[in-house]
């Protein structure tokens, strides 16, 4: 575990961030609703963490210009139960080497309106970590396009959304546009009642992008007849030289494993509850981190 | 201890159970054989409480309760054990996290507290070495990437977790290699005592070499055509059901 000396620096009335680091520098101006932050992280030794903390008091929209410096290390972690309107613009600018840990885990009061919108731009050799967890809300938008602009850069992201009665839109692009770059994305859906949630994934691989991997797949569970899940996967693909893999797939729980679960004496709501929380496990062990591996896994298990 | 009378189950539109009548009593150990498509893993899905395994008419009871009328949980906390042929794949659920479950699930049912998280891995830990199974399995997914004896090993591991009283054997000894096959019956002759009765379905004689059966059952077109001891699974080893 990374070793965290807090230090809370309250931005609104509204808004908090809390780091960890001196080799953090973030500056900030409130412009009407807005708060424009310009966060910038260069290397050290232990890695920067940022927290984001809502007091919840108003609607809020958050835009944030985000660089990582020649092998910095940024960890930002959102764990906010949300009772209004969010509304996030990141844009963040990856130096070579430079690692960015995004970590999402956020349940929305039902009756809210929720974006967030992220464009990241990576160089040589650099890493972004994209992990997402959302329950509820009204209206739920993601939306992230990552620009792999240079060599042997990576993209590992992994989406889990439950979803009981609303509206959530995932939209995901991944340009790879430099050779040796590598993508692995993971989207799992759970809905029920009304809920209609869409997953769209493209990759995009340029012409002079040999030796590209790229991975993508897409799950999704209905628990009831109503909701509805769209899982799209788009893949253009300009050069021979790449290994490219999607999958997409949903439909209801299946049954030989729900009578697997009773013939142990385990109820049918209990067993509806299991079968949940391992379709949605499936891909956390992606994960590298242990804290926040174990913070996804509790916010599956505690949503279920 | 189980009685089955005049049972009569339709899957899929089509008859497969055709007034059987079978009659199990405490401690004892009952073969099922007969050839494909005779209703072997028709009558344990049926005891388990499939979906689709339509009862047409007939009863069933167990322990001196009707079996039929239970939810196929229910029938698991009422001593109700069916090893499955085929064990289903659980992606995302470690086996360890699964078994704890299972094992909690009965505890409820009996208004016992959940068990200790020392104490589980404590009993895991010796029942996984009688089954020569490694503990690094528990910590994968439920039967996913398992071989065929790693997943028959599980089901047997958890037949000794739950401690039920009527264990149904589902073609176990299939995908079992010699050394494994040892392996799972021994395992499986520690759990025989007077209380607890065996009902194991199977295509071959070399399981019932280990563990011997008290009684030999044919089953041809959905009913029992013949009944013997241990000498009759001899003879269709040898003669076949023709």
């Amino acid at each position: 575990m990374k070793t965290l000396t807090p230090s809370i620096m309250e931005l609104t009335d509204n808004f908090s961030i809390e780091t960890n680091s001196k080799d953090l520098s973030i500056s900030h101006e409130i412009i009407n609703d807005e708060l424009k932050l310009k966060i910038t992280s260069n290397y050290s030794q232990i890695p920067s963490r940022i927290k984001l903390i809502s007091s919840n008091r108003s609607n809020f929209k958050i835009i944030a210009d985000i660089y990582l410096n020649e092998n910095a290390t940024l960890e930002i972690i959102d764990e906010n139960d949300y009772i209004i309107d969010t509304s996030f613009i990141f844009k963040s600018f990856l130096g070579s080497r430079s690692v960015l840990e995004l970590y999402r885990f956020n349940k929305f009061q039902s009756d809210t309106n929720n974006s967030f919108v992220h464009t990241c731009n990576m160089s040589n050799g650099s890493m972004f970590k994209d992990f997402n967890f959302t329950n509820g809300s009204d209206f739920t938008n993601n939306e992230t396009k990552i620009n792999l602009n240079e060599e042997n850069a990576k993209y590992v992201g992994s989406g889990v959304v439950m979803s009981n009665s609303s509206k959530c839109e995932n939209n995901l692009e991944i340009r790879h546009l430099s050779k040796s770059a590598v993508s692995d994305c993971s989207f799992k859906a759970v809905t029920r009642g009304s809920s209609n949630v869409s997953f769209k994934g493209k990759v995009f691989v340029d012409e002079n992008c040999s030796n590209t991997q790229s991975n993508q797949i897409s799950k999704g569970l209905l628990i009831d007849e109503e909701s509805k899940i769209n899982l799209t996967p788009i893949l253009e693909i300009n050069n021979d030289d790449v290994v490219c893999s999607h999958g997409a797939a949903s439909g209801k729980a299946d049954e030989e494993v729900l009578f697997y679960l009773a013939s142990r004496g385990i109820s049918k709501s209990e067993a509806e509850r299991i079968y949940i929380q391992g379709f949605l496990s499936e891909f956390i062990e992606k994960i590298e981190d242990a804290e926040m591996q174990a913070k996804g896994q509790n916010f599956i298990n505690e949503n279920c | 201890m189980l009685e089955i009378k005049n049972l009569n189950v339709t899957v899929e539109e089509k008859q497969i159970l055709k007034n059987l009548n079978l009659n199990i009593g405490k401690g004892e150990v009952h073969a099922i054989m007969g050839p494909n498509g005779s209703g072997k893993s028709t009558i344990a899905h049926t005891l388990a409480g499939k979906p689709n395994y339509n009862v047409d008419s007939g009863e069933v009871n167990l322990n001196g309760e009707d079996l039929l009328s239970k939810d196929p949980y229910e029938r698991s906390l009422n001593g109700l054990f069916l090893a499955f042929q085929y064990p289903i794949e659980l992606p995302g659920v470690t086996n360890a996290s699964y078994l704890k479950q299972i094992v909690n699930a009965h505890r409820k049912s009996r208004k016992e507290t959940p068990i200790d998280a020392g104490e589980f891995l404590k009993i895991l830990k010796e029942k996984s070495k009688l089954l020569d199974i490694p503990m690094d399995m528990h910590s994968r997914f439920v039967n996913a990437g398992f071989s065929g004896g790693e997943k028959k090993k599980n089901e047997v591991l958890q037949m000794d977790l739950l401690n039920p009283s009527l264990i149904i054997m589902d073609e176990t000894d299939s995908g079992l290699d010699v050394d494994a096959l040892k392996t799972t019956a021994d395992a499986i002759n520690k759990l025989r005592n007077d209380e607890r009765s065996f009902i194991i379905i199977t295509h071959y004689l070399r399981l019932l070499e280990y563990i011997e059966p008290d009684y030999v059952h044919v089953f041809q077109n959905g009913s029992v055509i013949e009944t013997g001891d241990k000498t009759l699974a001899s003879r269709i080893d040898q003669e076949g059901y023709s």
